[in-house]
């Protein structure tokens, strides 16, 4: 049996695991498109979610000639994805951008000539508010018989899934997490209030016992059941208040859970999550080689660059610094 | 090619519909034989085709109680290929959570169905198509849908016997929600319920028009469904050739009264039939299989005797 432990990348003298090098890495740039995208599944059409957390990938490891390479296509293939309001949309041919443009804006933040692109995506985020936000909305759903269903505080809100709908929870940490990462001289005014709002929002839809849903935390009374990736978004999105008891609680939530996990993209979600806060899965590496291993269905572009960034020691994607070298 | 959706025909102008409830007491049954004689009686079209099951998969589920048993998905799966199928897929896109791989681990579908490379498809994260939607229950006027469901030649849905706390029940018609991908609508699927769930689920159900349906009421949910309900044994499979037959039979089974459950009253305007004098019931009657539901105090009216 191979072992993957960590090794010294002879190229840019950076720790890099060798399930990356010889496996993700590798898998991301055969699952290339032509026309530079990755769809979710190699072989299927190139989309802007799946292009992006590629690039992200890719990027946390370039230096290269191969990944360049990638990389200078799927960029070119964002940015002719974006459209002319400044938004991405999920799939082509849609007229209305959506969700994505935060990942699409994620995967240009550390590309200096992409700024006036990034810039617009950036405006259209902070202008696009959820359904759930507008006063008529509120009158409605305070007047209706319904409003009880769900313990929420309707006075926050964050992003929505699509144009026109209610806020949840991953749409709105993407958001506050590219926000938080872009340079302030790219970040509309007013932006502040959105960002207070959609904190305020995320911590309203915790779930009791810590954790993050889709954004469903009591309905009917019965306490709703956390889920690793939305708990994950959201502790990196609220990762400026690590100190708050919430924040504590669902990282506790996260490692109890870990031990549990027995699909590959949750897996690398988990350790990015407990990792971006000074805890991690013992034996990650080897924990996500049986689960590949075991499993027999074909591996995903997304759930590849969350594993290969996972093992990524320098975290250049987060923008956090490295807490240690080895992974 | 996409598959020919059926006509849609005023209610008068259709045959009738066959549904049949067959009794079984529990998943360790044989289930491939019991649904192979009695999926092969409907003499459905499938030989040398390409069937897709969509079964109804929301969330990891250790307990079993919320998803499709993976004992009845693997018994469609042996039935069709008994039938002649060239081909069974399995294919959905869970609403809730985003890693459809925990959802199928959680119910243990490899055990069951074997490997699932080949024949798995996710259907939130598929190759989409834009559809246009002809019926205007909703206020959607378009959907992206996957590819694999318009391309496939026999669609069938297998959901789980459940109340909903929106829809009033889930079953083949509410379970259809599963082919509209997340990867552009989201988890959930938030987009349908602001376009409203009822008639949604009608413009849905016309744009794919699901073949055929198996429900799995062995084991069901009642209450606080489709999620947060209570475990209830049915101790049935109710199976037909028209979903909104077999909702309705369902729903009677459940103790409740299907003309007063919005999308199925409406889906017999222009989907199948509701009464049961235009529908032939074949297997165990309504009657001796009745399973009163409880239901949340917003559908206390549907309720048969409320």
């Amino acid at each position: 049996m191979r072992e993957f432990c960590p090794v010294e990348s002879a190229r840019r003298g950076a720790p890099v695991c060798t399930l990356v090098e010889k496996e993700f890495l590798p898998f991301l740039l055969r699952a290339q498109n032509a026309d530079g995208g990755w769809g979710y599944r190699p072989g299927l059409r190139s989309r802007v979610e799946p292009t992006s957390w590629a690039l992200l990938a890719l990027q946390e490891f370039s230096g290269t000639s191969p990944l360049d390479g990638a990389l200078a296509r799927g960029l070119r293939f964002l940015l002719g994805a974006q459209l002319p309001d400044g938004s991405w949309p999920a799939a082509a041919g849609q007229e209305e951008g959506c969700w994505v443009t935060s990942l699409a804006c994620w995967a240009l933040l550390a590309q200096k000539e992409s700024l006036e692109s990034l810039a617009r995506g950036l405006r259209w985020l902070s202008e696009e508010w959820p359904g759930d936000a507008r006063l008529w909305w509120r009158l409605v759903r305070r007047l209706s018989k319904d409003r009880g269903i769900s313990a929420q505080d309707d006075s926050y809100s964050g992003w929505s899934w699509t144009p026109g709908t209610a806020s949840w929870v991953e749409p709105t940490s993407h958001a506050l997490i590219v926000l938080h990462s872009s340079p302030a001289a790219l970040i509309p005014s007013g932006v502040s209030r959105r960002q207070e709002l959609a904190e305020a929002m995320l911590y309203d839809r915790i779930c009791p016992g810590g954790g993050w849903n889709c954004g469903n935390p009591m309905v009917y009374g019965v306490p709703g059941e956390p889920l690793v990736s939305t708990t994950v978004w959201a502790l990196l999105a609220l990762r400026g208040n690590s100190h708050r008891t919430e924040n504590q609680r669902s990282l506790d939530w996260l490692e109890r859970m870990s031990g549990r996990i027995r699909s590959p993209g949750s897996l690398a979600l988990a350790q990015i999550g407990l990792d971006s806060h000074g805890r991690r899965i013992p034996v990650f590496g080897n924990l996500l080689r049986d689960l590949y291993e075991r499993k027999g269905i074909p591996w995903s572009v997304p759930e590849v660059a969350w594993a290969a960034l996972a093992l990524s020691a320098r975290r250049n994607w987060l923008n956090l610094a490295p807490t240690d070298e080895m992974h | 090619m996409p598959r020919e959706a059926t006509l849609l025909l005023p209610p008068f102008s259709r045959p009738p519909s066959r549904v049949a409830i067959r009794r079984v007491s529990s998943y360790q049954t044989d289930l491939a034989t019991l649904l192979y004689e009695t999926v092969r009686e409907f003499e459905v079209p499938v030989r040398g085709k390409t069937v897709l099951l969509k079964p109804n998969l929301v969330g990891p589920d250790p307990q079993g109680m919320m998803n499709t048993h993976p004992a009845v998905i693997a018994a469609a799966c042996e039935t069709f290929l008994r039938l002649g199928a060239s081909e069974v897929l399995i294919g959905d896109g869970p609403a809730m959570d985003r890693d459809t791989d925990a959802v199928v681990e959680s119910i243990r579908l490899r055990e069951y169905a074997g490997p699932l490379a080949r024949v798995f498809v996710d259907l939130n994260v598929d190759d989409v198509e834009r559809v246009r939607l002809k019926t205007h229950a909703s206020r959607l006027k378009e959907l992206y849908l996957p590819k694999t469901v318009r391309g496939v030649d026999f669609l069938v849905s297998l959901p789980k016997l459940k109340t909903h706390h929106w829809a009033g029940v889930t079953l083949s018609m509410k379970n259809m929600f599963g082919v509209v991908p997340g990867s552009c609508y989201g988890w959930p699927k938030n987009v349908l319920h602001w376009a409203g769930i009822d008639g949604a689920i009608l413009d849905i159900n016309a744009a794919v028009r699901p073949n055929f349906a198996i429900v799995d009421g062995i084991i069901g949910m009642e209450g606080d469904g489709p999620i947060q309900g209570t475990s209830k044994p049915c101790g049935v499979l109710v199976v037909g050739d028209d979903p909104v037959a077999v909702d309705s039979t369902c729903a009677r089974v459940m103790g409740l009264l299907p003309e007063k459950i919005s999308h199925i009253a409406r889906a017999a305007t222009m989907l199948g039939h509701i009464q049961e004098e235009k529908i032939r019931q074949l297997g165990e009657s309504i009657e001796s299989t009745r399973t009163p539901f409880a239901v949340l105090e917003a559908f206390r009216h549907v309720r048969q005797h409320s």
